[in-house]
């Protein structure tokens, strides 16, 4: 239902295809954001090596969802997946302080891509339904994400666990798409 | 859909009408018929399954969900129930016995992983953490661990610096069987581990293992490994029979991912799928049995 609402949005575009690329860190929950959208099963998720592809159709709307494993001996190759990126999702877990830093230098240098230059980002602050997790706009403000002025920007408290926020984002990811076309 | 037609027909009467005169005329009933025909394993048990299953009977049909310890007061049950004696047919109670510990078993098999899977890795666990380290000393037994957290935990597989966030779905289950295959074969796992970490052909060694312990998870959950167990279990499964068919997809997946080729890591989702499909075939054989064969047996001694 979720999801079927946003992509009535789209209904202006029809056949658009909108291909999102999720990245992030590994344990940041990108595969269960992905299944969540897909209304798969997300008991039984494993760590991603490679990639997990899947496509969410309705009327007439296809969102190509990229979700490229987050470990760091294969971020090298998130590289191969930018081309044609009409939206940035990147995940990070709001609970996992200690690597904040690594985090952010990974954003930074996503943002500083030339295939990705211009293209929107959304921020899921993930794992909400953690004590420890820190919100958003603590994240924000350590990542600096006012500074960024290339580009439309958003960051978004979620669950993937629970789904809470997610609708919210994806929501903002068709936003920018269409603002994108005008 | 005359298809379906007939088979309707032939599931609600014919098969009872034929099932009636056959035993008219041979003087056994159903699952008499089946344990005399075939050997003990996938073919008697999965016929007996089904004639239990499809019984119109509750005694035969409750057989199928009884606990273990009641399997003996079962059988009797049945054979009163379809006029068996004993004397005339001396295998019957033993090979029924059998069957129903083999049908029986696959069930608790699949609670007994199901609970291990619900266990979350702990750190706080101190027999979580001993595993843990067990695992490194036996893939590494010449290299000592630097920390408990560290960069290291990547040389066997993991994605960081701290392995416990890896099982995710799997809990101590890809724990547990990551440990087996290399305490049962130490040297297989070794070899395996330096294929995990070849320069070109490489992949992550314990995360490709969590992910093989999900394939082996789904495969029992949908009832696909029942001709491998009937096969190669007496009795009831256990636990280490699950183990041991991880061991062997951990083994076979190593050679097939070799033999392939890929072009990068990031194609492993695709050779999974190919791999995937390719046990699944071989699980349709009637006298299916993924075992581990060492090619390095006689080196073994």
């Amino acid at each position: 239902m979720g999801l079927l609402s946003i992509l009535r949005k789209l209904k202006s575009t029809p056949d658009q295809e909108v291909r999102i690329l999720l990245l992030g860190l590994d344990n940041g929950g990108k595969t269960t954001l992905l299944k969540q959208l897909a209304s798969e099963d997300i008991s039984h998720i494993t760590p991603t090596q490679g990639f997990n592809i899947k496509s969410v159709q309705s009327q007439g709307f296809k969102l190509n969802v990229w979700d490229i494993g987050g470990q760091r001996k294969i971020r090298p190759y998130w590289r191969n997946y930018f081309e044609n990126t009409d939206v940035l999702i990147y995940v990070i877990d709001s609970a996992d302080r200690k690597r904040f830093e690594e985090t952010g230098q990974e954003l930074a240098e996503l943002l500083d891509e030339e295939k990705l230059s211009g293209v929107p980002v959304l921020i899921f602050a993930n794992k909400q339904d953690l004590l420890t997790a820190a919100p958003a706009s603590e994240i924000a403000e350590g990542l600096n994400l006012h500074t960024i002025r290339d580009r439309m920007w958003q960051i978004q408290s979620c669950s993937a666990l629970t789904g809470e926020g997610i609708q919210e984002g994806m929501n903002w990811v068709c936003k920018s798409v269409n603002s994108k076309k005008k | 859909m005359l298809g379906y037609v007939w088979q309707w027909v032939y599931t609600s009467y014919l098969r009872y009408w034929l099932k009636w005169l056959i035993r008219q005329v041979t003087g056994k009933c159903e699952l008499q018929r089946i344990c005399s025909r075939y050997r003990p394993g996938a073919t008697r048990t999965t016929s007996a399954e089904y004639s239990l299953r499809s019984s119109k009977s509750r005694v035969l049909r409750g057989a199928l969900e009884s606990s273990q310890d009641k399997l003996q007061q079962c059988v009797a049950e049945i054979m009163k129930e379809k006029n068996v004696e004993p004397q005339k047919d001396p295998l019957f109670k033993e090979s029924l016995h059998t069957c129903l510990l083999q049908i029986t078993g696959y069930s608790s098999l699949y609670m007994s992983v199901e609970d291990l899977r619900k266990q979350v890795f702990s750190s706080e666990n101190g027999g979580h953490e001993a595993m843990i380290l067990k695992l490194w000393d036996l893939l590494m037994p010449n290299v000592k661990l630097e920390s408990r957290l560290t960069k290291q935990w990547g040389d066997i597989g993991f994605q960081g610096d701290d392995p416990k966030t890896d099982f995710r779905g799997m809990g101590m289950l890809g724990l547990v069987n990551l440990l087996f295959f290399s305490e049962n074969y130490p040297k297989e796992a070794q070899h395996v581990l330096s294929h995990a970490n070849h320069p070109k052909l490489g992949y992550s060694y314990a995360i490709v293992g969590i992910n093989l312990t999900e394939m082996a998870y789904s495969l029992l959950k949908s009832g696909a490994l029942k001709a491998h167990f009937y096969n190669t279990v007496k009795g009831a499964p256990e636990l280490q029979h699950f183990h041991q068919l991880y061991c062997y997809l951990a083994y076979e997946f190593d050679k097939f991912w070799l033999l392939e080729e890929p072009e990068s890591i990031m194609q492993f989702n695709q050779y999974r799928e190919k791999f995937h499909n390719v046990v699944k075939t071989h699980l349709q054989e009637p006298d299916v049995s993924l075992t581990l064969t060492l090619s390095s047996k006689n080196e073994r001694k």
